[in-house]
């Protein structure tokens, strides 16, 4: 049984919040992207099915992603049979589709829905010796396609590319005929034309590809936590982000003892808003329990809320619960803007923070200006974005596949090269396509020459 | 039964299909036969009287590295040779040649009749005798039988031919010439479906009646490149084509007599060719076009025949005459043939095995029009792979098939036995994935060792082939070795030419990406020993190999990947249901087409990927099932 000549990568536990998440890799480079991922420079080979602790490392700027378990497992004996490498990573969402979008960088693809499976049925590595097992593989299969709902979803999205596709096609067949045609009087190849009409293709199709941030987050959701000393006002800012008194706010410091949360939908995207404890030292054994969840809630969150007081002097709670968000993504909420004796630069100042906001939980002043600065860093400027968006990895991969192709086509056109060559690229952006919206086949292109052009002696 | 005569190998029509089958069985050992309806009509051009052109010379081409006949022909009865595309890349540069279209047809007789083993025969076949599943022989018009282990069919245009110009038609395989009506009959009774096509041609003009000084002459290549990887140089004098236009008025002439054609009254049923349109289709079809290109082409040396290249048309002879006198210097022009188009039928593809052979009837082969193809080429092509498989099959030994990754051979006959054929198919450079590897320039390196092995690469050629093989490992081993530093006399010279920078040190094989890279510049930086005996065309290839190679990883792998479960066999019972997770109208386009493997499925418009997705899935599953109970 022949083994595939490409690398395959998903993550393999189910998507959202989980203890680990394991990202798999399969095929002939498996074994190359653990040595980069994990900056190994070693030529040995691990030893195979004994996991190791090694920090994740991105290849290209050498920050450290994560520290995982990692386990290789050696051709033939592994799930699909060939090569196959995981990466038991923390399990936050947010964590793992970064360490994803590395490894995709490294000449692997991301797997079509069952195609794990696939591999290890083609490589004998599944025994299908009873019908169920056939079916149970088959329902596996379909459970992946409901999940990504891609049947419904690739109607659409097919309607959205069709344009680009046949404006790829049409570059297709003027490169095509000027080869095949050469004796027929055709109208003269404008190079401009074609470098202007792939380069509105491909800022086109980047557009749409940069919907997939917000896309993955109206799919996925967003988990926002307001983390702060006790009494700095958060379960008021809780309230009035929300809309609605949920939080019970007294005038007594640690009131909130538990984390509440809420869901939200903000410009459309699903928000889990997540209420917190007061941090501070404390022997009050149910009040510790309620700052060790805080801690837990923050560390789980895409982005935390540091709320203080702007009416008061930093205190050294406060400074515990900045220096415990140094590093991850935050705001800070400058609260009670109302108060006579607010300052907020006094506290500005002292966190450097530019994204700090003036907010009154009491007079909802600088409400609407704080959930901007919360999303901010989700929505990378489209917020206003409308129409499809990209959900689905997938089709986000080729997508980007597809604009890398077109590009090398367009940086051959300007060395001059021979149609022939520039077409490889164009061809294969236009399959890249075809795995999002159906094939097309030689025989479309040849009938779209001959009802363009005037071919044939 | 009685025979009158006993062969092992009957081939059915004298074109290029038949020809070059008769030849590659003959030469295999097989007692071969050629049956025609007319011994002086061997290799007859019904057409166009050239071979080659894009896609085209790529098939002549593999057809001479295999040891097929068409290209040492063409060598030495053409008139005209040019090499298309000189301004692109080689992988779709290819030779093509104008023929003297008599000389053309008395040179292939001759080669066949100097071939043993092959007896030429004159008849019309009016019956397949078959027994069980097998062929036995054929019957011929005047009461003959003949017996064999093989038959190939190659007839062309001659099943139930029916010939049209203007609102008259008459039974024909070609002007001239009889229809066959009874055979068609054989091939339906043994079950083989059927359908029509068409096809046509131009009129011919009486050269003395033309103002030649009108066109603008379209001139032969000063050094033509011959076909055939045995042929030194082309020997023969080469002559002028011209070129020449329609108007607004021929046009308007054509859109007023509509009505005179078979085309547009109905009276055609087949399908044509879109790539050959005729002039009424042209005219109606692209009306913004207040001009269309035509070629003058002279028939041959010893004949005033001139062919009207790009007025293939059905109107009636009368109209012809005056549309041909609108074209300025045609006014006094004579026809003296008339164009007409002709219906056909033609056999589905999807009968055949790889090696052209019926999987309903053992021992029947079917090859060129009557498998839905157009074109000499297409036709000599699988008249050889037929030839060949009948050949081996009735002297004991397993049969041939070349692949699409490895010639355009291979991908013709892909295409026409997974897809069928809706309209005449012709070959295109766009039809193969693997269009930058499959060079005319690199046919011989890839197909002249197996033409050796079947046994039909003489040993002259095999000779000249190993002496080629060792100079391109000389000239491939200077690409990968030889450097130019920027002490050499030629580095000055090298950034004049290239306009850029070269750096200290430059191996020839990186020079060869480098702009305005010729053969000339090459050879310049070669020392008198390098260059000992390497011809011209040894450099082109090894420069093409360099130009490519860095592409050809991104032009195998998208493909490699969509295609490797092409082969994965759909059984013929499944309910597509049965799959499970496919939606109604995925089903139904499913069992519409009844794909015979997951590459037919792939190619079934409005099939999604999901759904082709689960089908994959279900048929690796099914496989695997079937492989592990049967351990």
């Amino acid at each position: 049984m022949s083994l595939s000549a490409d690398s395959i990568v998903a993550l393999s536990t189910p998507p959202g919040r989980g203890g680990i998440g394991v990202i798999r890799v399969s095929g002939p480079d498996a074994l190359a992207v653990l040595r980069r991922m994990t900056g190994d420079a070693s030529k040995g080979e691990p030893t195979p099915n004994y996991m190791t602790l090694r920090p994740i490392i991105d290849p290209r700027t050498g920050d450290t992603l994560d520290q995982a378990l990692v386990c290789f497992f050696q051709a033939p004996h592994s799930f699909t049979g060939e090569d196959v490498v995981e990466f038991h990573c923390h399990g936050s969402p947010v964590l793992l589709r970064r360490i994803l979008d590395t490894i995709l960088q490294l000449d692997v693809r991301l797997a079509s829905p069952g195609e794990f499976s696939l591999r290890a049925v083609m490589n004998g590595r599944m025994q299908l010796t009873q019908a169920e097992a056939i079916r149970d593989l088959i329902d596996a299969q379909t459970d992946v396609a409901a999940q990504q709902a891609t049947r419904q979803l690739s109607g659409e999205i097919s309607h959205r590319l069709q344009p680009a596709k046949d404006q790829l096609l049409r570059i297709i067949v003027r490169l095509e005929s000027s080869l095949e045609f050469v004796e027929d009087d055709l109208p003269q190849l404008e190079q401009h034309e074609i470098l202007s009409a792939l380069g509105g293709l491909r800022s086109d199709l980047g557009s749409l590809a940069d919907t997939f941030v917000r896309g993955r987050l109206l799919h996925e959701g967003l988990k926002m936590a307001l983390v702060g000393r006790p009494n700095a006002g958060k379960s008021s800012l809780f309230n009035s982000l929300l809309g609605h008194e949920r939080a019970i706010v007294t005038e007594v410091p640690g009131t909130t003892r538990d984390t509440i949360s809420e869901p939200v939908g903000w410009d459309g995207i699903p928000i889990t808003l997540i209420d917190t404890a007061g941090m501070r030292a404390t022997t009050d054994q149910v009040e510790l329990l309620g700052v060790e969840r805080t801690r837990r809630a923050a560390a789980d969150a895409d982005l935390i809320v540091i709320v203080v007081d702007g009416s008061q002097p930093l205190t050294a709670e406060d400074q515990l619960v900045l220096d415990d968000a140094s590093g991850k993504r935050h705001v800070v909420a400058v609260n009670k803007s109302d108060l006579p004796n607010f300052s907020p630069q006094r506290v500005g100042d002292v966190i450097g923070q530019p994204t700090a906001v003036a907010v009154s939980a009491l007079t909802q002043e600088g409400i609407a200006q704080l959930r901007a600065a919360m999303l901010k860093p989700f929505v990378n400027g489209n917020g206003a974005a409308e129409g499809l968006m990209i959900t689905n990895a997938r089709h986000h991969d080729l997508l980007v596949r597809t604009i890398d192709a077109v590009a090398s086509s367009e940086t051959l056109i300007h060395e001059r090269a021979s149609e022939e060559i520039i077409l490889v690229g164009l061809h294969q952006a236009l399959e890249f396509l075809g795995e999002i919206t159906g094939e097309t086949t030689t025989e479309e292109i040849l009938g779209q020459i001959f009802s363009t052009f005037c071919i044939g002696k | 039964m009685v025979f009158d005569e006993i062969f092992d190998v009957i081939v059915i029509g004298g074109g290029h299909a038949g020809c070059e089958a008769a030849s590659a069985a003959a030469r295999l050992g097989a007692n071969t036969a050629l049956l025609t309806l007319n011994l002086d009509l061997i290799g007859q051009m019904s057409c166009n009287p050239a071979i080659g052109g894009i896609g085209k010379g790529h098939l002549v081409r593999e057809i001479d590295a295999l040891g097929g006949i068409m290209g040492r022909v063409i060598d030495r009865t053409g008139i005209q040779f040019r090499l298309l595309n000189r301004s692109r890349g080689p992988a779709v540069q290819a030779p093509r040649a104008q023929a003297d279209r008599t000389l053309y047809r008395v040179e292939m007789r001759r080669t066949l009749e100097a071939t043993p083993n092959l007896s030429l025969r004159q008849g019309l076949v009016t019956d397949l005798l078959v027994r069980g599943d097998r062929i036995v022989g054929v019957e011929l018009q005047d009461a003959r039988r003949l017996a064999a282990k093989a038959v190939i069919v190659a007839t062309g245009t001659f099943l139930n031919g029916k010939i049209h110009t203007g609102r008259r038609t008459y039974a024909g395989g070609r002007t001239g010439e009889p229809a066959s009506t009874e055979l068609p009959q054989a091939l339906r009774r043994l079950g083989f479906p059927v359908g029509r096509l068409k096809t046509g041609t131009p009129p011919r003009l009486d050269g003395r009646t033309i103002d030649w000084d009108t066109f603008e002459p379209q001139p032969p290549d000063e050094r033509p490149v011959p076909f055939s990887f045995s042929t030194d140089a082309i020997q023969q004098d080469q002559l002028n084509c011209f070129l020449a236009y329609t108007n607004e008025p021929l046009h308007q002439k054509i859109r007023d007599n509509l009505h005179e054609s078979p085309l547009y009254s109905g009276a055609i049923k087949g399908v044509g060719p879109r790539y050959c349109p005729s002039i009424e289709d042209k005219v109606v079809k692209f009306p913004e076009k207040s001009r269309h290109q035509l070629f003058v082409e002279p028939e041959g040396f010893n004949t005033n025949e001139v062919y009207l290249n790009g007025l293939s048309t059905s109107l009636p002879a009368q109209l012809q005459q005056e549309l041909v006198n609108l074209i300025p210097g045609m006014d006094e022009a004579q026809i003296i043939r008339p164009g007409y188009a002709i219906e056909y039928d033609f056999v589905d593809p999807k009968e055949l095995t790889p090696f052209l052979e019926t999987a309903r009837c053992k021992g029947l082969f079917l090859a060129g029009q009557i498998n839905g193809t157009t074109g000499y080429e297409e036709a000599a092509c699988q008249g050889l792979i037929a030839g060949i498989n009948a050949g081996l099959t009735t002297t004991g030994r397993a049969p041939f098939r070349t692949h699409r990754e490895e010639s355009y051979i291979g991908v013709l006959i892909d295409d026409l036995i997974t897809q069928g054929v809706d309209e005449p198919y012709r070959m295109f450079t766009s039809r193969s994935e693997h269009r930058l590897s499959l060079r005319y320039d690199n046919a011989d390196e890839r197909l002249e060792p197996k033409g050796r092995e079947l046994g039909l690469v003489g040993d002259t050629e095999w000779d000249r082939f190993n002496q080629r093989r060792e100079r391109l490992a000389r000239i491939r081993g200077l690409f990968a070795s030889k450097k130019i530093r920027r002490s050499d006399a030629a580095h000055d010279h090298l950034r004049r030419v290239t306009g850029q920078e070269i750096g200290d040190a430059i191996r020839l094989g990186q020079l060869a990406l480098r702009p305005n890279m010729t053969v000339e510049v090459i050879t310049g930086l070669l020392d008198q020993e390098e260059r000992v005996d390497l011809q011209v065309r040894d450099i082109e290839t090894a420069l093409a190999d360099y130009l490519y190679a860095g592409y050809l990883d991104s032009q195998n792998q998208t493909s490699r990947r969509l295609r490797q479960h092409d082969m994965l066999s759909i059984p013929e019972n499944l309910s597509f249901r049965a799959v499970g997770s496919l939606s109604h109208e995925m089903v139904e386009r499913l069992e519409r087409v009844k794909p015979r493997n997951f590459g037919d499925a792939r190619k079934i418009p409005g099939l999604t990927p999901a759904a082709l997705s689960n089908l994959l899935v279900y048929l690796t599953a099914q496989q695997s099932n079937a492989r592990t109970l049967g351990a």
